[in-house]
């Protein structure tokens, strides 16, 4: 038989196949050698089961250790110890055995939440770190701009390389072609933050592709704003926001601007495919807390994966903060949220 | 050479695990086939292979302290804990087993080809392996199957033949 078996006549070979559990078939035909190989194949239910069931010991050991529960107690013992199961009167009022029943069924479904841990034994903790003040401090701030109050907007163009140090402001024009030092000018920034790169320095965002200019900014560097950078913002990095590095205005928390904090923080879930294999880690989120106290640019700098990273993104969304402040308005502040998984 | 990057990793699992017990999870997916696929060639019910895999997962993790990393790959040491319960059991059952049954190296082709259709499968499309699972693993009928899936019998001979004839594809292509 070859491949081109119509499906009624494979699935009678496999019938007669899983019907005897052998391979003697095999040869016949190449999906009929498949077949028999599938059945070797282990079940994904007693997977799962035993994987549970490995990780699970110490609770199973436990739970074997349970001292038997007496047999049965008399009718009369368990009249006296609980009257509304029997239905006798304890009180000035007739009692009902359904609620006995309604009040057992609901306790022992929370023991059984509490014991199998998806209830409070896998609550995870959130904290905000300290956030972005060590070497990512670069992370999603501000900007920069400059210029020399040219009439003339900025040349279309790409940024110089990004360094910790400027020692030469980036210019199209360059007004003394003859420095006694010569160096590459640079943006300042963290230098493993790349933005794209051409033999021509200049604003991405600017429509002048024909004459050279510094822009319509101040202060040196080139662009719309002010100070050494380039773009349209204050400061020594590139765009339109404000200090270093590159973004759209977003601070880092110190020098004078306040950290956020975090004051509706519901907890995320735990996933069920960690949950199941009793897996813990930490989660660490890049985020930008806006002026409204909302989370936005969600991005994942660290992940443990099993579902959940997207747990730890799907929480903070729904976070409220008090946004950071600067000069006593709030201002949009870069944080790293660590959600840490842990099981109890 | 896959197999060298993957020592250093394969490594701290274990050590991982050593330290803390629910991180035996991690080794446990990553040798559960081929462990299985050791022991479904060599016994007749599938309830079998299952009680023997679970055994040797279970020892694995209660002496997983005294296990001592000396370079050989984990699963090295899973297969000598398999080959020891497997022994036991035909003991139980007083049947001698025959040499090559108790032969590990020959077992290596069978072990990793049933790894690769394990992938295989779980790469089909989802009707597809479905379809393969209920009939091959939980061994049902088409009429089953159909009734399960809200689908005519002819559908799911269908889908079983499209699913044959994909992993067949797939293991004939050079990986």
């Amino acid at each position: 038989m070859n491949s081109h078996v119509p499906a009624e006549e494979l699935d009678r070979q496999i019938e007669n196949l899983v019907a005897r559990k052998i391979a003697e078939a095999a040869d016949a035909s190449p999906l009929l050698a498949i077949a028999s190989e599938l059945q070797f194949l282990p079940d994904p239910d007693f997977r799962r089961r035993l994987v549970a069931d490995l990780v699970d010991q110490p609770a199973a050991r436990e739970a074997s250790f349970v001292p038997p529960q007496p047999s049965q107690p008399r009718a009369a013992t368990l009249a006296a110890i609980m009257p509304t199961l029997t239905g006798k009167r304890f009180s000035v009022f007739p009692a009902d055995h359904r609620s006995f029943l309604v009040s057992f069924a609901s306790h022992a479904a929370l023991v059984l939440l509490i014991a199998s841990g998806i209830w409070v034994g896998q609550r995870p903790i959130l904290r905000t770190t300290e956030l972005l003040s060590s070497k990512l401090t670069y992370f999603g701030s501000g900007g920069g701009g400059g210029g020399d109050r040219s009439s003339i907007p900025v040349t279309k163009g790409t940024p110089p390389k990004f360094s910790d140090q400027q020692l030469a402001p980036p210019a199209i024009v360059v007004r003394n072609p003859n420095p006694a030092l010569p160096v590459d000018p640079t943006v300042v920034g963290a230098p493993q933050l790349k933005l794209p790169q051409s033999n021509q320095i200049g604003d991405l965002m600017s429509s002048n592709v024909i004459l050279p200019s510094n822009g319509t900014g101040s202060n040196g560097g080139a662009g719309s704003g002010s100070h050494d950078g380039l773009g349209s913002g204050t400061g020594l990095g590139v765009g339109d926001g404000f200090d270093r590095g590159y973004g759209r205005g977003t601070f880092t928390a110190g020098r004078g601007v306040t950290a956020p904090r975090a004051i509706y923080d519901p907890e995320p879930e735990y996933s069920e495919e960690a949950r199941r294999v009793h897996f813990q880690g930490m989660v660490v989120l890049s985020i930008v807390v806006d002026q409204t106290g909302q989370a936005r640019d969600i991005r994942v700098a660290r992940s443990v994966g099993l579902g959940l990273d997207e747990k730890a993104i799907e929480a903070v969304k729904k976070w409220k903060f008090e946004p950071g402040v600067k000069d006593g308005n709030p201002v949009a502040v870069g944080v790293n949220v660590e959600v840490n998984f842990r099981l109890y | 050479m896959k197999t060298l990057a993957r020592e250093p990793d394969e490594r701290l699992l274990i050590e991982a695990a050593q330290n803390e017990p629910a991180r035996f999870a991690e080794l446990y997916e990553q040798n559960f086939v081929r462990i299985y696929a050791f022991f479904a060639r060599r016994v007749a019910a599938r309830e079998e292979a299952q009680d023997l895999t679970s055994e040797v997962f279970h020892q694995a993790l209660g002496s997983l302290r005294s296990f001592k990393w000396q370079g050989a790959p984990f699963v090295a040491w899973l297969y000598g804990i398999a080959a020891n319960v497997l022994s036991s059991h035909w003991q139980k059952l007083g049947r001698s087993p025959a040499a090559e049954e108790m032969e590990l190296s020959g077992a290596g082709g069978e072990i990793e080809r049933s790894l690769m259709l394990a992938e295989l499968v779980e790469l089909l499309p989802p009707d597809q392996r479905r379809v393969v699972l209920q009939r091959f693993v939980k061994q049902q009928s088409i009429r089953e199957i159909a009734h399960d899936l809200g689908r005519s019998e002819g559908a799911v001979k269908q889908l079983q033949f499209r699913a044959l004839e994909n992993l067949r594809e797939q293991l004939g292509r050079p990986k």
